[in-house]
């Protein structure tokens, strides 16, 4: 390795130098160059990192070893739905697709907007395109008959770098789910979502990793006027996953719905970040989280409205955290973050975390229900509100849920 | 049946532990129907937790064996299946969980920890159409979270909703008549006299006597400050409406 792609990262780490070597064995490409320079500033991100300060990746990503556990099962797949697989040996998707979408693999890299405030996504960009796998896959939704899509990001292998872009034209509509189901020493997906005039995007997001993997799923989400999101998240973390969600209401009257819930297990790290940004009259953004956490597991929260002083009028926008510390070592961070210029504007946000009401847990118990029961029922009913807008997925959602509540 | 003797019990922790309970004893027979009656603050609800097993008490010293077991030793949920059950003086709420979902649970796991077999579905529905009507329940309650946006009354009802449901052979009713209009009490008592059996007991906890007119109770006891201070029969009440309680408590000093 020469000594300036050496020194592309500071200090590098054992696995930040593979994941240099990675990046020089790809087809050189200019925009590829400027989103590894994107990853390189920061590295893989530590707790030096204000907006990494709970989700240390240098310290959770040692070695870039095939991890031992396999990816995890997917509740998501459904039959006679098109499915589109991401893995380490590269990328695959069915002969037939659905009517009103277009797959297109790119040869060439193509440019991400603000690479630099999602280093992991910049890597997802700048490491695909490996064999079996195109350097950019454009994904074009057409017409107004809702289009299914499932994607799955699994190993096993090293690294599972990936990279989607979506374009949904006027009036479109798409029902996106994913499955990211580890078994990669790093999975790093970047999917990104530009919705133009009254497109409509519902998207399922289901994360599963290994308790020695590092996971981050980020998705950049760009909306015109009178479009729509509602994505829903259920995640169980892994030694560290991010999750993080940078949407942008760009004209006027867009809609967004950000809910999620995490589950996180002794041994497993969970970060929720979510980015929104109200660039135009008129848009609305409704976010609930939801989280309950055992002894050794943690969760991590970190919301942010930004609403400026002249386009930002009339927002209408919540956040809202609640987190449920199920046992005394259970850990939960939250940031949740209003920057607001506008005065005309409507924005709410809550969060809590606690224990368990013991109230509620003695009157379960009185009718005959045993403490442990009485407490995966009663986290089942907090963390549902967050899991009700995923359609057609709720209850799958819910099952995965309440097996993970019942060990 | 049940039988409290010289039963103490404290609230609150370390230096500040309140004795609550003090030397409470109390006797009821299978089949009978035992009042509780006593000013504000005697200890009555602080009896009902008790017996059923809240944390933040401590009993310290005494005892209380349904049918010869000992009920203070075991968990909350073992005394329910052991058919211990208690109409709360404020009902609990539930969000996002059905009461359906919840009495069902409770049903199946009180079955389970006896070794029977579960209720089906359509076994569950039809013993709870019959319940709702004998209270004159709406049906839409019965999907709804757990005394969520329930009226007083409502909360009432459904506490002895699940009383029916569940079939428990011993029952601590605290302050079920408060809240109910004329009508909801009259087919609340219904409830609770269905219920009546030989092989079951029941302590009835009210502040008025217009509860008793329904619910006939063999014995009426008097709790002030911690224990029983004055037990008769159905009269005692009666005199108690009339004279309040001044007269009973200096009598017992
Ligand atoms: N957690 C607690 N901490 C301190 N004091 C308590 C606590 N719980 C109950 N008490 C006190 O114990 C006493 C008995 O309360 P309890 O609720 O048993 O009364 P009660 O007889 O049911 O009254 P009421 O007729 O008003 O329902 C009261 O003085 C109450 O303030
Ligand atoms: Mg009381």
């Amino acid at each position: 390795m020469s000594a300036a792609l050496k020194d592309m990262i500071r200090n590098p780490t054992v696995a930040e130098l593979e994941l240099v070597a990675r990046y020089a064995a790809l087809k050189a490409d200019p925009r590829r160059e400027r989103l590894f320079e994107a990853f390189a500033q920061t590295g893989l991100p530590h707790r030096r990192h204000e907006e990494w300060r709970w989700s240390d990746f240098k310290a959770a990503v040692t070695a870039l070893d095939t991890p031992a556990t396999p990816p995890a099962a997917d509740p998501l797949a459904t039959e006679g739905v098109a499915t589109l697989k991401f893995t380490p040996q590269g990328y695959t998707a069915p002969a037939s697709l659905p009517p009103g979408l277009r797959l297109l693999a790119k040869e060439e890299v193509q440019a991400m907007s603000g690479a630099e405030d999602a280093p992991l996504g910049a890597l997802a960009a700048a490491l695909s395109g490996a064999k079996n796998s195109p350097a950019t896959l454009l994904a074009e939704v057409t017409g107004e008959a809702p289009v299914r899509l499932h994607m799955v990001f699994s190993g096993p292998g090293a690294i599972n770098a990936a990279r989607v872009v979506f374009l949904l034209r006027p009036g479109a509509r798409l029902e996106v789910s994913e499955s990211h189901l580890g078994g990669a020493a790093l999975s790093t997906a970047l999917v990104e979502y530009t919705l133009q005039e009254r497109a409509k995007l519902s998207r399922i997001v289901y994360q599963r990793g290994g308790k020695t993997e590092a996971q981050a799923i980020t998705a950049l989400i760009h909306q015109d006027a009178g479009a729509e999101t509602k994505q829903t998240v259920l995640a169980f973390g892994a030694k560290v996953a991010r999750i993080e969600t940078r949407l942008v209401h760009q004209e006027t009257g867009s809609h967004a719905t950000l809910n999620a819930a995490y589950l996180a297990g002794d041994g497993y790290h969970i970060d929720f970040t979510s980015h929104v940004r109200h660039g135009a009259r008129a848009c609305t953004t409704r976010q609930v989280t939801k989280g309950a956490v055992l002894d050794g597991g943690r969760g991590v929260f970190q919301g942010k409205f930004h609403v400026p002083r002249n386009a930002g009028q009339q927002t209408d926008a919540s956040m809202q955290h609640n987190a449920l510390l199920l046992e005394e070592g259970a850990e939960v961070f939250a940031k949740p973050e209003l920057e607001i210029l506008a005065d005309d504007v409507q924005c709410a946000h809550g969060n809590t975390s606690g224990a368990l009401d013991q109230n509620q847990l003695f009157y379960l118990r009185q009718r005959g229900i045993p403490l442990e029961k009485a407490r995966a029922l009663l986290t089942e009913a907090f963390i549902a509100e967050a899991l009700e807008q995923a359609g057609p997925h709720e209850d799958a959602l819910r099952a995965e849920a309440s097996q993970w509540l019942a060990i | 049946m049940l039988k409290i003797q010289n039963l103490s019990a404290t609230v609150g922790e370390g230096e500040a532990a309140k004795t609550i309970i003090n030397g409470l004893s109390l006797e009821v027979p299978a089949g009978e129907v035992h009042a509780i009656m006593g000013p504000n603050g005697a200890g009555k609800s602080t009896l009902s937790y008790v017996l059923t097993g809240r944390d933040g008490y401590a009993v310290t010293g005494g005892a209380a064996t349904l049918d010869g077991q000992d009920i203070l030793a075991m968990e909350p949920e073992a005394r329910a299946t052991a058919g211990l059950f208690l109409s709360f003086q404020y009902p609990v709420e539930i969000p996002g969980v059905p009461v359906m979902t919840f009495v069902r649970t409770a049903m199946n796991a009180q079955r389970k920890a006896r070794g029977e077999p579960e209720i089906s579905a359509p076994d569950y529905l039809k013993k709870s159409r019959e319940v709702a009507k004998m209270l004159n329940l709406d049906a839409d309650m019965l999907k709804r979270p757990v005394n969520v946006g329930f009226s007083g009354g409502e909360k009432k009802r459904l506490e002895i909703y699940q009383m029916l449901m569940l079939e428990p052979r011993f029952m601590v009713l605290d302050e079920t008549d408060s809240g109910l209009d004329i009508d909801a009490l009259r087919t609340v008592a219904e409830g609770v006299n269905a219920l009546r059996a030989p092989e079951r007991g029941m302590l009835v906890i009210t502040h008025y006597q217009r509860l008793l007119d329904h619910i006939k109770p063999d014995k009426v006891h008097v709790l002030a400050k911690g224990r029983i201070i004055k037990t008769g029969g159905p009269e005692l009440a009666l005199r108690l409406e009339k004279e309040g309680y001044d007269g009973v408590l200096a009598e017992a000093v």
